[in-house]
């Protein structure tokens, strides 16, 4: 007996349009504006830093290389100013960029609402769970990429001098290696796409974790662990390393020749010497031919540093010595970056993913 | 059922308002603990207003939208008692204007009333010479009372003759 | 139509069955309340009507035959959580926004009506609301998509009187303006019989009690007599027995115009007694039979 007409529902029904995505856009902004102008505010900030420091150190390096002769007093001044300034060589500091990136504006936009209880709002109104969540991961996604290829435009503006440095002044002892660990991924594709990288681990922590800042915390170590892994390892190894038999050069930083050293070691008569076998030879030629340098073990080390000894290691190589080297040229600087670029776009979009498949599947 | 448009003037916090022409002369109350369900006090509070003359025949019974914003109790439940009040006779409803007031309640006429009283302190002796104390009387009168109206609504619902609205004194 | 259709429903978290064997056919059109204890499976049952959580077993559907959670069922079905769950930084007015956005219909018109009758400023952010007032929010932007199925998980657990009643009144006033069915979970028995005409009892996961209210009163009565007589009285009818040493009441299952056994009583049962003495006699439901009258300590007489 039913007391009150209930309108029946309407045939169409059965064949409901979702809701425009569109829609999603101002409630997408709404609820993360805070999280998006602290990314730009946070960005800006670093990036007024780095525009005041760039200047001068663009300044002290046009100061160093007009300074003639190079081997002067006061140019060796003006280069160590250029070389000891302090200014970022390492590119350690900006490491943290993407990962706090990725852990602010990633981890939340599933852990708040899970930690909240707000879901249960969010996840029965019309639109639908899983298309809510993707309308919401991936404008995010987009702009924080976006953002991050700015910056990192900026960064290679930042770090020209250093690399300049290599052609005309011989006297740099510690020129940037594009390829080193610490620079390669703030460069070209691969700051953006560690930041993509690190939004999605962050979506991912959130709707594992469900608790914001656990899942912040954990979307930090898991980028660590991740960019541990590539800079020290799997960079490189994306394609396979070149071969080079007695390129002294490389245990001296030749500027000209900037590589990454994968592995190195020494044959004589066609078997491999071990690394502890090679440094007695090493330092018994060197004590043999300078008895007058360092006699501790990390002075003769260090001092193969120098330029000089190259004639010890050309003594060896007369002596039946090979040294050889895997090693990743400088020159294979982009094609890296887009294998980089590549996986980790990749692995976002698995990420990702797997947020919306676990999304959807929590209800069905 | 469209959608209602109109501003309510009640805050579900107090009465409803009445609102020109349209408005019903009484209101309703209920009393939750009385343990009488709900849409029998609201048909016994029709019947006593009629009774003492709060509504004449033509006057609007108060919609049931308004009942429900004041009360807090399910519309099924005043549609019940209305339909309760049609059944009976006493209200009718009009399609898209409400439910009206449509007859008087019959009053027993005075020399009935008379024989009725004459007939009951004749039980009243009976029972006090049996023993039953003033309580006692009340008791068996209450059950007594209540066992015939379940008895009569039961019949009632099962197809009788509609009655025409005799209540016994009260 | 049947607003909500189960079929041997459970669900289980871990290794324990939140609900089980649910089977149930709730009508269009009602008010049904959804009653028990705490940890009944009331709202696990809410969770998979509206889709925030699958089905271990069985099956669920909504609004005549659609899937719990699809896109049919989300838009037809407004559901309100418990503690009414709110964006706290958001302004109320932000919150109509964003359900509008996330709905294919919602009457902006009503919602701000709504909520300046209820004195609601739209600028105020909704977690400096007062409880009654976040509920009344809830409530509002529930109804504004006009829906034809609310659910309501129990809505006034942390609301004082006024606010409960107001709440409730605009519940019940809408289901009389736009013909919503309304299923929601309580604990609060006192005002159910005001409320309700459709009524389920959970109990530790399985449903006791499933029907119309009309229907159970009329069909349930209490017997009074003799407590020696108490164990033949009624028999398989029978569903609970309160006893002191000589007099007993029995809750059995009747029509009104069955006969009293001699000696005895016979009273109507309301609402709150009803589903007071189910939920004491977990094994008693009301399709399956009582299986022993339980023997208790001489209680207070009632009446």
């Amino acid at each position: 007996m039913t007391a009150l007409s209930v309108p029946a529902l309407p045939a169409e029904d059965a064949r409901l349009r979702p809701v425009p995505w569109r829609r999603m856009a101002w409630v997408t902004w709404r609820q993360h504006r805070i999280a998006l102008t602290g990314l730009v505010v946070f960005l800006g900030a670093v990036a007024v830093l780095i525009w005041t420091v760039g200047l001068r150190l663009r300044h002290s390096y046009a100061a160093a290389a007009a300074c003639h002769p190079a081997s002067s007093i006061a140019c060796s001044h003006l280069i160590s100013t250029f070389t000891v300034g302090g200014f970022l060589a390492n590119g350690y500091n900006l490491q943290a960029v993407p990962a706090v990136i990725g852990a602010f504006a990633g981890a939340p936009v599933l852990a708040r609402e899970l930690e909240t209880g707000t879901f249960r709002y969010a996840w029965t109104q019309g639109f639908g769970r899983w298309r809510w969540v993707l309308a919401k991961l991936v404008p995010l996604a987009v702009t924080v990429t976006a953002a991050a290829g700015a910056f990192s435009a900026l960064l290679s503006w930042y770090y020209q001098p250093l690399f300049l440095a290599r052609k005309p002044l011989t006297l740099f002892p510690i020129p940037s290696n594009s390829l080193a660990a610490g620079l390669f991924d703030l460069r070209g594709v691969a700051f953006a796409a560690w930041t993509l990288a690190a939004f999605a681990i962050g979506a991912l922590a959130g709707m594992l974790i469900r608790r914001v800042v656990i899942a912040m915390a954990a979307t930090l170590a898991a980028y660590a662990g991740l960019a541990f892994a590539a800079g020290l390892y799997l960079r490189l190894h994306y394609l396979p390393p070149a071969l080079a038999r007695n390129s002294f050069s490389f245990f001296v930083s030749d500027p000209s020749r900037p590589v990454v050293v994968v592995s190195q070691w020494w044959t004589k008569g066609g078997t491999t010497l071990s690394p502890s076998a090679m440094n007695q030879v090493i330092n018994s030629t060197f004590q043999r031919m300078m008895p007058a340098a360092h006699s501790s073990q990390e002075g003769a080390v260090a001092a193969l540093k120098q330029p000089t000894n190259l004639r010890v290691l050309h003594y060896l190589g007369q002596h039946g010595y090979t040294e050889w080297t895997r090693y990743q040229p400088a020159g294979r600087f982009w094609p890296l970056q887009w294998i980089e670029g590549g996986w980790l776009l990749a692995l976002s979009v698995l990420l990702i993913g797997a947020v919306v498949w676990l999304v959807r599947r929590r209800a069905a | 059922m469209g959608i209602g448009k109109e501003v309510s003037a009640a805050d579900g916090r107090g009465a409803v308002s009445g609102r020109g022409a349209a408005a019903s002369p009484i209101e309703f109350r209920l009393d939750a603990g009385s343990g009488v369900p709900t849409y029998l006090q609201l048909v016994q509070q029709v019947e006593h207003a009629m009774r003492l003359g709060y509504l004449k025949p033509g006057d609007q019974l108060p919609k049931v939208r308004d009942v429900v914003a004041a009360l807090a109790i399910n519309p099924n439940t005043v549609l019940k008692a209305y339909r309760d009040l049609e059944i009976k006779g006493l209200a009718a409803g009009r399609p898209g204007q409400g439910t009206f007031v449509q007859a008087t309640l019959s009053q027993v006429a005075l020399p009935e009333l008379t024989a009725l009283r004459r007939s009951l302190s004749g039980w009243l002796t009976a029972a006090d010479g049996a023993g039953l104390d003033e309580d006692g009387i009340v008791a068996l009168f209450t059950s007594a009372l209540r066992d015939f109206y379940e008895r009569r609504s039961g019949s009632r619902a099962r197809g009788g003759a509609a009655s025409d609205g005799t209540e016994g004194v009260a | 139509m049947n607003v909500v259709e189960t079929r041997g429903l459970g669900k289980r978290y871990r290794s324990t069955w939140a609900l089980r064997e649910c089977t149930l056919a709730i009508p269009a059109g009602r008010v049904a309340a959804l009653v028990g204890p705490n940890g009944a499976g009331k709202t696990t049952l809410l969770n998979l009507a509206v889709g925030l959580a699958a089905p271990s077993e069985g099956e669920v559907t909504v609004l005549g035959g659609r899937p719990a959670g699809s896109p049919a069922a989300l838009d037809g079905i407004a559901f309100v959580a418990q503690d009414t769950p709110m964006y706290k930084n958001l302004s109320a007015a932000d919150m109509l926004h964003l359900t509008r956005n996330l709905n294919r219909r919602f009457d902006q018109h009503y919602a701000e009506a709504r909520l300046a009758d209820l004195g609601i400023p739209l600028k105020r952010k909704a977690g400096k609301l007062s409880g009654g007032q976040q509920a009344q929010l809830a409530l509002t932007l529930a109804l504004a998509r006009h829906p034809r199925l609310l659910l309501l998980d129990e809505p006034v657990a942390m609301l004082d009187p006024i606010a409960r009643h107001d709440f409730m009144a605009t519940v019940l006033t809408a289901m009389a303006d736009d013909g919503v069915s309304v299923l929601l979970s309580s604990h609060v028995l006192a005002e159910l019989e005001r409320v309700a005409d459709y009524l389920i009892v959970l109990s530790r996961g399985r449903v006791q009690v499933a029907g119309e209210v009309d229907d159970l009163l009329a069909s349930h009565r209490v017997l009074t007599g003799p407590a020696a007589e108490a164990a033949t009285c009624a028999g398989r009818r029978a569903v609970h027995l309160r006893r002191g040493e000589v007099q007993a009441h029995l809750l059995v299952r009747s029509a009104a115009d069955d006969p009293v056994p001699v000696g005895w009583e016979a009273h109507p049962v309301g609402l709150e007694e009803l589903v007071l003495a189910y939920l004491r006699e977990p094994g008693a439901s009301e399709p399956r039979e009582l299986a022993a009258l339980r023997k208790a300590e001489p209680s207070e007489v009632t009446k």
